[in-house]
């Protein structure tokens, strides 16, 4: 618990720190985000953050982009001790943030969009469109990227606004850039055009930090690590002191051996979920899988691969051009959720907030909401029944929740995830698919949801379960099909799975 | 490490937390009522409270209509326009038919139209409801002129028509007696059915709604005709209330009734809002009309006040969610 | 992503060849062709419509709706809406009246009638972007309260412009060299002035900005409150520089002047390809909007088709607008 006692600190550094963290801590609503973080930053450095979903990672950065506000700690910058109030003071301070999510203005076009944070403008303050169209194409060309300043953000590829972000953090000068996961959606040469940028920004005494789970890039890139679990800091090393095992010891702890709890037995043979040469005009290419009962079937691939897409597309959400879908044996009628209930399959979706959660109501209507008929007589729900099976479930996922009444924002993700869980599993589900389940919840919640996907397949539900996370998909798939491009590019079986299989298959 | 954000304090009280403001409110309407009976002994007169009542079902007939709609995440800025249109029709069809039934009932039906025409712009033409019934609320007001020069007579002098809003069942009013009914059918279904469970789910979150397997374009659909249908209605009650058709009735009449709903903590998103609160609403709305009327005030208030105190009572309902997710 | 509605959002840095392209995917193009189509039937339809007396009047007429629909337009590019500037347009004639009328100075009166819009301004951007109370329920307060302030002080009577100042006859009535109306000339300069802040000015790409994406834009280091209340106030000093205009047209304060009119000019700012999402629109479109509907007006008029039929025909108008919109952009 006390990881702190046991930290090995950096050598003291000659020269000054571009910037310190020291003892950070930040509380939401039901979840300690960080307690007692210390980071310490030197110019000219790569360094780089680690750790899994929900351990810290992007509140710190956050709290560095003036995004949160810290609740303890302090923040010296250049050994001034700095209060971060907003992005503006972050900017003005020189921190530049690559987040993960785009943040770009999808209606302006990529070089307007390098100049946001500040404009050109000329003698009488006009701004200098100019200047922008010049001096965007002098940074790509300088960088090497290869986007059009004219072509308007929310007409490109999410890769190349990714780059354009980048870009963004480049255009002013800047003492510390961070990067939040910034290849997740790059290709391998634009990788490597991003490590030849990082390279150079550390050569100019740049600081960087460098946030990211993907091992590889960290020995490539870094000079010190620090990784963080459950929002308290467990190592700060220089990289060479680090082996892949480390690493992964130092980010995952001793949860490792129970946090994929297997109950079930072999998948049956019944064929429950058919799919066959399913097309879509936005992304998918010719997908064809089936999946057991007593199974879980997980899928992986990069962002952008197509995984969310196919989930949408094989419940009905989303229309599909080509290509057949059947649930035990029935034809489900294509861009029809009705149909797809009804047939027994429901999707778990990965945006808890815009496509699962009804925020301002309370629990009990959450997790009715997709079996109310069942209660109901005529056209009256009863109320009595409803609650006892809501409260059934309650009990049997152990959800805390003060009552059934309970507006459901006011509980934690993890809890929130379970309510979701509910509401299908009170239909007598065939199939579920469930789409990133564990994003954004503790990991102490995490393996409880693991555990309940377990169970699932243990009594003859066919889950689909898409994600990208590979500890998760190793740990909990019985067999695995990886996307690239919205085609399926590899199947396995668990047994025959390695991280480097279907990592090639994914980039493929 | 805690899960869960408001432990204790919210448990057992948790499902009456929409009910807080309700509280509220009461407290709001009880303190008026008795300000308002201190400097005017007359406001407790039987022909008064029946007065306040009388204007409180016109606006809480539409009243029940809006709340489901705005509950469901929409809006609906014709009804004005929509029930001077639908009193025209009711009382033009009494006139050429020489049956009241009839006429009412086209007066209805037509409210009921408009509600569908609303409903397929904004769910097949997926066309913002702010704009769309601003357009139709235009469309009426055009075309209830071309419809009629001027205000439709009672040319027979058909009694049967005055009496649906000037008769009397019992003691009470018959446009309360409808309004009651209306309200009761309204809270009956939002509270206790199946579909009303449905217009919460698809006004808190219709992509839920739909992974579910419900269809929150029909059901949206639906919530717009009934909304209109009760503008008829109210139309049809409006025009019996003043024995004509009068093609200029009902101007500004969608904002009192936005303004009544919102008053009674019915959130503009979607997803959030009760009748009980509507009722209050009104209530509180029409007490102060009344007040100012009784007290001899500037009747000019009547427009200041409401105004006010919507705006105030959005405020508070902001603080105190602020304080919730605290 | 809809990209014929780019508009000016994506004009900024564009080089010719490109800037012609973009051109014709916009639907400024629509609505200038629409315009266009418009006044040439109704040129052929009535020997009256195309005579300079009637163009003036009729962009007379729209002058107002203009300079009040640039308002609106920059509110609703910033995200948000203001419904209470038809109580204020109307409001603001009785300072104006009312000052001047005692002071004798037409300038004391706009000043007060520009202090009384700028108050608004003030307290509705406050109420909206400060604390965070939605627009839409501000401004239909204040549009309430507005109003009702009006019939209070003037006890539903108009207050008659008891000087007969020339110079007030002739802000809204006046021509410059005989030829074009003041008006018009306020309307072209504001618009001039408007498009120019928003293309060219860092603080008008900070409107878009803030009303495409709040939090992208809070990124950035804006202040997103503050660009959202200097927005509220822009959009009441000119719903207020409008009922000036109106209150010299009509020659005295009415207190029910500008009834109905905010629903016009959302209208017409819809019409004109602004988002009430925010961040998407021009205010070039927002005049071919005014003007489309002005013209609409003016010519079923010329052609003896009952005034009624405007509503009807507006409303329709707008309907297929947005409908249209709409459909091009779930066909990309």
């Amino acid at each position: 618990m006390h990881a702190d006692a046991t930290i090995d600190e950096p050598a003291v550094a000659t020269i000054d720190p571009a910037m310190e963290m020291t003892g950070i801590g930040k509380r939401f609503p039901g979840v300690l985000a960080l307690e007692n973080v210390g980071l310490t930053l030197e110019p000219g450095k790569v360094h780089a953050l680690m750790g899994e979903n929900g351990a810290g990672k992007s509140t710190l950065i956050k709290i560095l982009a003036g995004v949160y506000q810290k609740d303890a700690g302090a923040i010296r910058i250049g050994g001034v001790e700095t209060d971060l109030r907003s992005p503006r003071d972050a900017l003005r301070q020189g921190i530049k943030v690559v987040f993960q999510e785009i943040a770009l203005i999808s209606e302006f076009t990529v070089a307007e969009n390098i100049f946001i944070e500040e404009y050109p403008v000329n003698g009488v303050g006009s701004i200098s469109w100019k200047t922008i169209r010049r001096d965007a194409a002098a940074l790509f060309e300088r960088i090497g990227f290869n986007v059009d300043p004219a072509a308007k953000v929310g007409d490109l590829p999410v890769s190349q606004q990714q780059m354009v972000e980048i870009a963004r953090a480049l255009a002013h000068e800047a003492r510390i850039v961070v990067m939040d996961e910034p290849t997740s959606s790059l290709t391998p040469n634009e990788v490597a055009l991003l490590f030849g940028v990082i390279r150079r920004l550390a050569s100019l005494g740049i600081a960087v930090v460098y946030v990211s789970h993907k091992l590889d890039e960290i020995f490539e890139i870094a000079d010190t690590v620090t990784v963080l679990r459950d929002g308290r800091r467990i190592s700060t090393k220089p990289v060479g002191e680090h082996t892949h095992d480390s690493l992964i010891q130092d980010m995952i702890g001793r949860r490792i051996e129970n946090l994929f709890p297997r109950s079930r037995g072999v998948a049956r043979d019944d064929v429950v979920v058919k799919v066959e040469g399913l097309s879509t005009d936005s992304k998918l290419k010719d997908v064809s899988f089936e999946a057991r009962a007593g199974e879980v079937l997980g899928f992986f691939g990069l962002m952008g691969a197509g995984r969310t897409e196919l989930a949408k597309a094989i419940v009905g959400y989303d229309p599909i051009k080509t290509g057949r879908i059947t649930i035990a044996g029935q034809p489900l009628s294509p861009h029809n959720t009705r149909t797809g209930v009804s047939l027994g399959i429901g999707l778990l979706s990965e945006d808890r907030k815009t496509e699962g959660l009804m925020l301002e109501l309370p629990v009990l209507q959450n997790a009715s909401l997709a079996s109310l008929e069942q209660f109901a007589r005529a056209g009256f729900v009863d109320e009595k029944r409803e609650k006892s099976a809501v409260q059934a479930f309650v009990d049997r996922f152990r959800i805390k929740t003060p009552g059934l009444g309970q507006q459901i924002k006011n509980l934690s993700g993890g809890n929130q995830q379970k309510v979701l869980l509910a509401r299908w599993l009170m239909r007598g589900l065939k199939v579920i698919v469930v789409d990133e389940p564990t994003r954004g919840i503790d990991v102490g919640a995490k393996s409880e949801i693991f555990a309940l996907i377990d169970q699932l397949a243990a009594q003859g539900l066919a889950v689909i379960m898409m994600t990208s996370e590979m500890p998760e998909l190793l740990g909990l798939s019985d067999r695995i099909a990886v996307m690239a491009e919205g085609r399926i590019t590899a199947t396995m079986s668990r047994d025959d799975a390695t991280q480097e299989k279907i990592l090639n298959a994914a980039i493929a | 490490m805690s899960e869960i954000t408001q432990p204790a304090k919210s448990g057992p009280v948790a499902g009456r937390l929409a009910n807080n403001s309700q509280i509220v409110l009461l407290a709001l309407l009880v303190v008026l009522c008795i300000g308002i009976s201190l400097s005017a002994a007359q406001f407790y007169s039987v022909e008064n409270v029946i007065a306040i009542l009388r204007q409180c079902s016109l606006v809480l007939i539409v009243g029940a209509g809006m709340t489901m709609l705005l509950i469901a995440g929409e809006v609906d800025l014709s009804v004005g326009a929509s029930l001077a249109f639908s009193g025209c029709v009711a009382m033009d069809v009494t006139n050429k038919t020489g049956s009241v039934f009839l006429g009412a009932l086209a007066g209805i039906l037509f409210g009921g139209l408009v509600g569908l025409f609303n409903g397929l712009v904004v769910t097949r033409l997926k066309v913002n409801s702010l704009i769309a019934t601003i357009a139709t609320m235009m469309i009426l007001q055009g075309g209830v002129f071309l419809y009629t020069r001027e205000a439709v007579q009672n040319k027979h002098q058909q009694p049967a028509f005055t009496d649906i809003s000037t008769g009397y069942l019992g003691p009470i009013p018959l446009p309360v007696i409808i309004a009651a009914a209306v309200f009761a059918c309204a809270y009956v279904a939002l509270r206790y059915t199946t579909l009303g469970r449905y217009i919460y789910a698809v006004g808190a979150n219709a992509k839920a709604a739909r992974l579910s397997g419900r269809r929150p374009e029909q059901l949206k659909l639906l919530v717009f005709v009934v909304t209109g249908l009760l503008a008829g209605l109210t139309g049809l009650i409006l025009a019996s209330l003043m024995n004509t058709g009068q093609p200029t009735a009902g101007r500004g009449f969608e904002l009192t009734v936005i303004a009544a709903v919102i008053l009674g903590g019915t959130s503009l998103l979607g997803g959030r809002g009760t009748l009980l609160g509507t009722l209050l609403g009104v209530l509180i709305l029409k007490v102060i009309d009344n007040g100012i009327i009784i007290l001899r005030w500037d009747q000019n208030l009547q427009m200041i006040v409401p105004g006010v105190v919507i705006v105030l009572a959005t405020y508070l309902d902001l603080v105190r969610r602020r304080a919730d997710a605290r | 992503m809809p990209q014929s509605l780019s508009l000016s959002a994506a004009a900024g840095p564009k080089r010719p060849s490109e800037w012609l392209r973009a051109l014709f995917r916009r639907n400024e193009i629509a609505l200038l062709l629409s315009l266009v189509a418009l006044i040439v039937f109704f040129s052929l339809a009535s020997d009256s419509f195309l005579t300079t007396r009637n163009i003036t009047n009729v962009l007379g007429q729209a002058s107002l709706a203009m300079v009040a629909g640039i308002g609106v337009g920059v509110l609703v590019i910033s995200g948000e809406i203001d419904v209470s500037i038809g109580s204020l347009a109307g409001a603001v004639g009785i300072p104006l009246v009312v000052i001047m009328n005692m002071t004798g100075s037409l300038e004391l009166g706009i000043a007060g009638a520009l202090l009384l819009a700028l108050c608004v301004g003030v307290v509705n951007g406050f109420l909206a972007a400060y604390i965070g109370i939605n627009s839409l329920i501000v401004t239909l307060g204040s549009m309430f309260v507005i109003r009702g302030a009006v019939y209070l002080y003037t006890g539903q009577k108009a207050i008659p412009d008891d000087l007969m100042l020339e110079s007030f006859y002739q802000i809204g009535n006046g021509r410059l060299f005989g030829a074009i109306s003041y008006p018009a000339l306020v309307a072209i300069v504001l618009l001039s002035a408007f498009i120019y802040l928003m293309r060219h000015r860092p603080f008008g790409r900070k409107l878009y900005a803030v009303g495409g994406n709040p939090e992208v834009a809070r990124l950035a280091g804006y202040d997103v409150k503050r660009v959202k209340f200097i927005a509220f106030v822009i959009c009441s000093l000119l719903a207020g520089i409008s009922g000036i205009l109106l209150s010299s047209r009509l020659g005295s304060a009415v207190h029910v002047a500008g009834l109905g009119f905010e629903f016009q000019v959302v209208a017409a700012v819809v019409l004109g390809g602004v988002s009430l999402a925010g961040g998407i629109g021009s205010l070039f479109g927002v005049a071919l909007g005014v003007l489309i509907l002005s013209f609409l007006a003016n010519g079923l008029g010329m052609l003896n088709i009952a005034t009624e039929w405007q509503l009807v025909t507006t409303g329709l108008i707008i309907i297929a607008a947005v409908a249209f919109d709409e459909l091009k952009r779930r066909a990309k």
